[in-house]
């Protein structure tokens, strides 16, 4: 293999590029890590100024005696000396510390084994343990007692907003690919125009009206609500995908004996089922990621999206639960944006059907 | 020979109904729980308690002290974000436009801050913008030690930050949007401007931007769709009323305010104004996306 001489001009401008492009990256990613690395951090960490750069994955302690009984201190990275944390006799009170406030749980018997060889002459004694780095995720779902059925609540609404919107707007989808009709126009004017009315202006009416039908407050509520924006969104998607189906494979099928309802569920949903899949993740990011329509139609059954709202406006306490939260609530978004990504580019330049 | 006429003209029959049952479903939805309640909130703006007819509820939003206040940030916001915004997206877009190793990884990363719930975001910048949080973390490392109140400045200084974290959210993804409308654009076209003698302005100004105008025009209206809508951001970071946006009043006046009798009334009109404004926008938008003109025929 011969390699082609690479220029030097060319090389340092490749360089540039390439500087200029990770350094992007870093600009748009830096906050996302933080709020990673957030959640991550035991009580005490966040709550250091400067925070640490990363979380620390092991807590080194040393042990000696003090004025009340044992003299607890952890490492610090950043000024590379123990500080001083703690000063009592009673052991529970050093287990829950550990636990609460450096998210390196010890048990008691653990504790009263670096006690004996403190005891047996070793002054100070030295030792570490591993940190949970899922503790504060553990403990947002503990604390924020309404967080874990306000997340099934959520799925359970997406879920039901998918259904909503595939039957119906994929029925209408197929309509527009397949046929031309009288007040097609105007329809699909209404759809787009629907497609971009803020959500906001029919939550607050939908509020009397979900409560003469019992549906305020209620998970069936809110996918009525969402299915308005995301039929008009997968009416879009689903037509775009049927027309790129032939429809030819129909009408071979049909001379083959199929009754077309059958054609169509043999030959053109199979060829669909992709497009029909991005839908749906479509829809589930709108529904899982809307909150106003959420604050609105909720009282005492809140979505996800809104407990997190309210534990971030309440707590200024606990930054790094309230970081665990947010990032519960991003970590599908991105997964499913990763699956839809070519659709969603599309959508921004402009939609027709 | 008359059964299979009527088989014949049965077929048609179906063929032409098919359509209509089809979207029947859409637009019975769209009548009940689309139109109606939008019917609803504009006939009752117009009602007082009585259910006479009045002005007196938009008279209400019209002398709110925070009235003018929201609708001056709402159109700060929307008017320097969305342009910001796109003369910076355009700007990266033109200096990456080529084909490089790793592209398909930096374009999904620079969908990211689109793709997050807004909760996610403030969750981000408000453990960023507090004074222990990671940007002063961050200048600390890099030597500034003197811990920067980014949350305590002026009115114009909490929107400038807002329109700085509203950049950070959308510019990755308008940049994308922006490349691949310029990687459409065919070498050929672009040399010949070279070729009768244009500099790069000149070749950007006449070629280039015209050919993206209708994927910038496009974009540009969707968001300023939802920079008219942006207010959880705001909220989460200083709260309610210190700087009221039109959205913000909504859910302000219908979660923090809901005891008063007013409070609906307020809620309902701020929600009739975001509409009236946003409806205004959408129109454009579909006037420039040809929604107007008839559909193309179909296969």
């Amino acid at each position: 293999m011969v390699k082609k001489p690479v220029k030097f001009g060319k090389l340092i401008r490749r360089t540039i590029f390439y500087l200029f492009v990770t350094s992007l990256a870093v600009v748009i990613l830096l906050p996302v890590y933080f709020l990673v690395s957030l959640s991550f951090l035991s009580t005490r960490e966040a709550y250091a100024f400067p925070l640490p750069i990363a979380p620390a994955l092991k807590i080194k302690y040393s042990m000696t005696h003090g004025e009340r009984g044992y003299l607890l201190s952890v490492y610090d990275s950043f000024d590379g000396e123990y500080q001083t944390v703690l000063d009592t006799n009673e052991l529970e009170k050093i287990s829950e510390y550990m636990r609460y406030q450096l998210g390196a749980p010890m048990s008691i018997p653990e504790i009263e084994e670096q006690i004996s060889v403190l005891e047996s002459g070793t002054d100070p004694v030295e030792f570490s343990s591993r940190k949970n780095l899922w503790l504060n995720y553990s403990t947002f779902f503990k604390i924020t007692r309404n967080a874990l059925p306000a997340l099934l609540r959520s799925l359970q609404i997406a879920a039901m907003t998918i259904i909503i919107s595939i039957i119906i707007g994929g029925m209408a989808g197929y309509a527009f690919a397949r046929y031309t009709f009288a007040g097609r126009d105007a329809l699909k004017f209404s759809i787009l125009f629907v497609r971009m009315f803020p959500g906001v202006a029919i939550a607050l009416p939908m509020v009397i009206i979900l409560a003469n039908i019992g549906f305020y407050d209620r998970p069936i509520g809110l996918s009525l609500v969402y299915s308005i924006g995301s039929i008009a969104l997968t009416i879009w998607i689903t037509a775009s995908i049927f027309l790129g189906i032939p429809v030819t494979l129909e009408e071979a099928a049909v001379v083959f004996g199929a009754t077309k309802f059958q054609a169509f569920l043999r030959v053109t949903l199979p060829l669909a089922l992709p497009g029909l899949a991005a839908a749906a993740m479509y829809t589930f990011l709108g529904a899982w990621n809307e909150t106003v329509s959420a604050i609105i139609l909720t009282q005492f059954n809140p979505t996800f999206s809104v407990v997190v709202y309210q534990s971030l406006l309440g707590s200024v306490g606990q930054v790094n639960l309230a970081a665990a939260g947010g990032l519960v609530m991003a970590f599908p978004s991105v997964v499913f944006t990763f699956f839809i990504r070519r659709y969603i580019n599309q959508m921004w330049g402009g939609m027709t059907i | 020979m008359a059964v299979a006429t009527r088989a014949k003209s049965s077929r048609k029959f179906w063929t032409k109904v098919t359509p209509y049952l089809l979207i029947l479903p859409v637009v019975v939805y769209y009548a009940v729980f689309w139109l109606r309640p939008v019917f609803s909130t504009i006939v009752g703006s117009f009602r007082d308690a009585s259910g006479a007819f009045t002005f007196e509820n938009y008279l209400m939003v019209f002398t709110d002290p925070d009235f003018i206040p929201a609708l001056r940030n709402t159109a700060i916001l929307v008017v320097f974000s969305v342009t910001l915004e796109f003369l910076l997206a355009l700007f990266l877009a033109l200096l990456i436009n080529r084909k490089f190793t790793g592209s398909a990884v930096f374009l999904f990363l620079a969908m990211i801050p689109m793709a997050l719930p807004s909760v996610a975001v403030g969750a981000m910048w408000l453990t960023g913008l507090t004074s222990h949080g990671w940007i002063n973390s961050l200048l600390y490392y890099l030597g500034v030690e003197q811990k920067i109140y980014w949350l305590a400045g002026s009115e114009w200084s909490l929107l400038a930050l807002i329109i700085v974290i509203d950049a950070w959210t959308v510019i990755p993804s308008v940049m994308i949007i922006l490349l691949a409308g310029l990687q459409n654009i065919p070498k050929e076209v672009e040399e010949a401007g070279y070729v009768f003698g244009g500099d790069y302005l000149t070749v950007l100004r006449k070629i280039i931007i015209p050919i993206l105008n209708p994927t910038i025009q496009t974009a540009v209206i969707l968001r300023l769709i939802s920079a008219i809508q942006i207010w959880l951001v705001i909220v989460l970071l200083v709260g309610f009323s210190r700087l009221p946006v039109l959205v913000e009043r909504i859910v302000y006046y219908h979660e923090e305010m809901s005891g008063l009798n007013i409070s609906f009334q307020m809620a309902s009109g701020y929600t009739i104004i975001v509409t009236a404004i946003v409806s205004i926008a959408a129109l454009f938008y579909l006037r420039l996306s040809g929604a107007f003109g008839k559909s193309k025929e179909v296969r």
